[in-house]
């Protein structure tokens, strides 16, 4: 290669190595930042650590984490907070990376929406109202809270719960969760809440059968088929059989 | 003639660039079909990896080397080149954020271009050279002794030498600007 052709390509090398450092965000930044860290684009290192990447001690230094939801970096309030309740202050690390992500070319590889619940401390990590607003269809707006009763905190749908392992809403059974479940309370329920069962007519029925404990319905029964009894028929005759014994 | 010089260079040619092309397009596209855009984003490494892998015919030509069938190698060089060149093709995508990976993949892919030339031109001088491989053979070398001095015959006649000079300077261009794309990653980004 020739002494000028050498000279050639040094100065134009130099000259790139120039505009790297004086336009970084053109020449190096992987998109552009949101705009609230639009006066930062030319400031690599005011978030990157050099050879660690981000830091989330460099985000500290503006977001104050006793002040993320309540005020902006500039100390103002937040007039429309995206969640009704601050919850940055009960996380168990200051890990922003985990959640956030800036820079368009990088933003498109993140998964958005991807929070990770365990980052919450325990006491509020239950507190699923404080951020999330219930569903409004008809079966959400008859509870309240409690929702890990029924969904995991990794993702709302498909339900965790399965209601056919404790009882088979077929048939007239298909009901508002009230009829069964008084005050939304899932962890009780009653089969006296409508007119087909009284404790009267149940009580009958089980003592004609020799039956004297019937307080829990769903320890035998798990359908509206009266003769889907858990445990099968032969148990369950067995069952009675050995109550008749003791009676007699 | 027209025939001849369409069919043995230039069809040839424009098909392995073409496939070049096609390859990185498809790749791309399954990636962002199968949700894998991740994998674009880390497949700059083995592609440059295997770049450098392929450098071993230039150091074996240059003497830093000495072991190794430098037929074989430049095989080597030609594929592994191609190959990586993809990786870092689909590693590019077809986003456009900073100026300087662009930079180093335009010159990459002309370095590629220039490359397909160089492997053009040592074609027509082996040809060149071919009507050699009898008067070593009369001279009483053997077979292998005999493809050693027609293949580094081949890569030493003008036309190579000429397209040398445009090459490696390419190749620098591409080094240069391809390094300052790695150490503007390893300088920002977090890797654990």
């Amino acid at each position: 290669m020739s002494r000028f052709l050498k000279i050639i390509l040094a100065l134009n090398l130099a000259v790139l190595a120039l505009l790297t450092f004086v336009y970084p965000h053109l020449m190096v930044s992987p998109g552009k930042l949101i705009a609230g860290h639009k006066l930062l684009e030319t400031d690599c290192f005011a978030c990157h650590a050099p050879l660690s990447g981000a830091s989330a001690t460099r985000c500290a230094a503006c977001h104050k984490t006793a002040d993320i939801g309540l005020l902006t970096t500039a100390g103002v309030a937040i007039a429309k907070p995206r969640t009704a309740t601050p919850f940055h202050q009960q996380l168990i690390s200051q890990d922003c990376m985990a959640c956030h992500s800036d820079h368009a070319g990088v933003k498109r590889y993140h998964l958005q929406g991807n929070f990770n619940h365990a980052l919450l401390a325990k006491a509020s990590r239950d507190q699923c109202q404080s951020c999330h607003k219930k569903p409004k269809d008809s079966l959400h707006q008859q509870i309240d809270g409690n929702c890990l009763q029924c969904h995991t905190q990794q993702k709302w749908t498909p339900a965790s719960f399965d209601h056919d392992k404790y009882f088979a809403l077929d048939g007239d059974h298909n009901v508002a969760c009230a009829t069964c479940h008084a005050r939304n309370d899932y962890s009780r329920y009653t089969c006296y809440g409508c007119h087909e069962h009284t404790l009267t007519n149940i009580r009958r029925k089980h003592i004609e059968e020799g039956v004297s404990k019937f307080d829990n319905c769903v320890e035998c029964h798990r359908s509206a088929n009266k003769h889907d009894i858990k445990g099968g028929k032969a148990e369950g005759q067995g069952e009675r059989k050995k109550e008749h014994k003791e009676k007699d | 003639m027209k025939t001849s010089l369409w069919g043995r260079h230039v069809l040839p040619f424009i098909l392995l660039l073409g496939l070049l092309a096609a390859a990185t397009l498809a790749g791309d596209y399954a990636l962002h079909r199968l949700n894998l855009v991740w994998v674009g984003r880390y497949l700059g490494i083995p592609g440059t990896l295997l770049i450098i892998a392929s450098m071993g015919y230039s150091m074996r030509k240059r003497k830093y080397i000495t072991s190794g069938n430098p037929k074989t190698l430049l095989k080597l060089h030609e594929f592994g080149a191609w190959l990586g060149s993809l990786m870092v093709l689909v590693h590019a995508g077809i986003h456009f954020n900073a100026l300087l990976p662009w930079l180093a993949t335009v010159a990459m892919a002309v370095n590629v271009v220039s490359g397909m030339v160089g492997k053009l031109l040592l074609e027509r001088s082996r040809r060149h050279v071919q009507g050699q491989r009898d008067h070593f053979q009369l001279r009483g070398l053997s077979r292998s002794e005999v493809e050693q001095a027609v293949f580094w015959d081949a890569v030493t006649v003008d036309a190579m030498k000429q397209w040398r000079t445009v090459h490696i300077p390419i190749f620098l261009v591409f080094v240069v600007l391809a390094l300052g794309h790695i150490s503007s990653i390893f300088l920002f980004w977090g890797w654990v």
